[in-house]
């Protein structure tokens, strides 16, 4: 009868392409908004924005159960997704062929880049409490390291690219966009999301080196 | 003048020179002058296969060609010289084709490494060198020649037909559809079963290692297309629920992963990635009334 209910395998589709948006991507732009801010210094970086997350009631609940545990869902069911698919950019190079190959990549790449990135900030503020109290020197420091900015660079771009192409063929997966003109429309405005949260990420990362020295820490 | 005819066209030697007269039509010199003035040979490297299981193997041929020629037309006349380009004569190659109007799909393979209906590849548009292969993603049965069950297995999955007999009434009239419902359901019937789009498709898996009723892994964009039709079909959509509930299993819809190349390959224009985008919201919709028991 309602096999649609039975069956898991469309609600672990659906689910997984649910929490790509929300609440996967819908904290992506949260989080490239909030570190846009490192531009204003340590002193703000450190009180208004960590610290105003750091007094939230239920913190870890909402770490865990709105952050982390989506985020870990997508990211191994989307593996798995991986292994169905046998992309050829070269025989059919088609954007949409092109994206769903990137999509994948990108997946990939940020499995490791998000492990690298939880555990130099989150996790090694949980081991070492000076570096939650000053959680903007940290990323200073860090990111002073060429080769630590270009790592995030790459991981800031692969995550903002990844959700705006996911953005776009969630809206084809679950019937919001049919025809092809709706499914280009909405494209286009996935791909202005995702420059315009590139560009936010961006002003983020240059804002911790760039920001006045003596305004804090 | 016939532009299919073969017998005559002999497959040119190793050296290139054509061994034999060529067919000249005696009642207008001119147009003969003119075919020969045009017609030039063509190399066909053609990936060969002489059993299911045996390994493929490639060889050359060179041939004739004439004004209009397409690729069918000139295996045709491969057939009935079968030497290579060294030599050597070998067994004809195999391969498909029927209506030669580019309606029954029967003649797609890979023809430059891509896949398309060959009746409709014509010489003209091809260069000097053309490499034929199998379409992929289906069993071979011999050369170019391949195994489309998968196909049907795909439709046979998906519910893709409409139930004709029963004991129920079916309508008490003609059938009423709009001219412009008529004319987006139309662009599904062109469907001529070619597997074009399975061949392109990222998703649907290879033939190889399969079980033989092919009752797991994606079905593909061309049954989706059926569905899509089917649902909107006035004695199809009897069946809506049926068929979306079977496209929602393992290896559904949801195993789609929009690259999109269906849509881009396909010979008969059909808006595949429409229908995929119209049955998400189908899905959709049948999920929450699944859910609420509707």
């Amino acid at each position: 009868m309602s096999s649609s209910i039975s069956n898991r395998h469309f609600l672990l589709r659906r689910l997984h392409s649910l929490l790509g948006v929300v609440p996967v991507g819908a904290f992506l732009a949260f989080h490239l908004w909030e570190n846009s801010q490192s531009r204003f210094g340590a002193a703000h970086f450190n009180e208004e924005v960590v610290g105003a997350l750091a007094g939230l009631n239920y913190l870890p609940f909402i770490e865990i159960g709105l952050i982390a545990l989506p985020l870990a869902f997508h990211a191994f069911y989307g593996l798995a997704i991986i292994r169905d698919g046998r992309a050829e950019p070269m025989r059919y190079g088609y954007l949409r062929n092109w994206l769903y190959w990137m999509q994948r990549l990108s997946g990939i790449g940020l499995v490791v880049f998000i492990l690298l990135h939880v555990g130099m900030t989150r996790i090694a503020g949980l081991l070492d409490p000076a570096i939650h109290a000053d959680l903007f020197g940290h990323m200073r420091s860090a990111l002073s390291n060429s080769l630590v900015f270009d790592l995030y660079l790459i991981g800031l771009w692969l995550a903002v690219a990844h959700f705006a192409n996911g953005l776009a063929t969630a809206a084809i997966s679950w019937g919001l966009t049919t025809s092809a003109a709706a499914q280009a429309r909405f494209g286009w405005f996935c791909l202005g999301l995702g420059l315009l949260l590139g560009v936010i990420g961006t002003h983020g990362l240059l804002g911790y080196l760039s920001a006045p020295v003596g305004t804090g820490a | 003048m016939t532009s299919i005819a073969g017998a005559d066209r002999p497959a040119l030697r190793g050296d290139g020179s054509a061994d034999g007269a060529r067919d000249t039509d005696p009642s207008s010199g001119s147009a003969a002058d003119t075919q020969r003035a045009h017609s030039r040979s063509v190399e066909l490297q053609i990936r060969r296969q002489d059993a299911p299981d045996a390994a493929p193997y490639w060889q050359r041929f060179r041939i004739a060609t004439r004004p209009g020629d397409n690729v069918v037309s000139v295996l045709r006349a491969l057939r009935a010289d079968p030497i290579t380009a060294d030599g050597e004569r070998v067994d004809p190659v195999a391969f498909e084709h029927n209506c030669m109007e580019e309606v029954c799909g029967a003649c797609a393979m890979l023809i430059d490494g891509s896949p398309r209906p060959a009746c409709s590849a014509l010489l003209k548009d091809l260069g000097a060198v053309i490499r034929l292969e199998p379409l992929p993603k289906f069993p071979v049965v011999r050369d170019l020649m391949v195994d489309r069950a998968r196909l049907f297995a795909a439709l046979k999955r998906t519910r893709a037909w409409v139930r004709l007999d029963g004991h129920w009434d079916n309508h008490e009239r003609a059938p009423r559809i709009s001219q412009r419902q008529w004319a987006a359901d139309y662009l599904y019937s062109r469907c001529m079963s070619c597997g074009i789009c399975l061949a392109a498709c990222p998703q649907f898996p290879d033939a190889a290692g399969r079980p033989a009723d092919d009752s797991a892994g994606f079905v593909g964009p061309a049954a989706l297309g059926q569905v899509r039709l089917l649902n909107a079909h006035p004695l199809g959509r009897y069946d809506k629920a049926e068929r979306l509930h079977a496209i929602m299993a393992d290896g559904g819809l949801t195993d789609c992963g929009n690259a999109q190349n269906c849509v881009r390959v396909c010979p008969k224009e059909i808006p595949l990635t429409t229908a995929i985008g119209e049955l998400g919201r189908q899905t959709t919709v049948q999920a929450v009334k699944d859910f609420f028991g509707v």
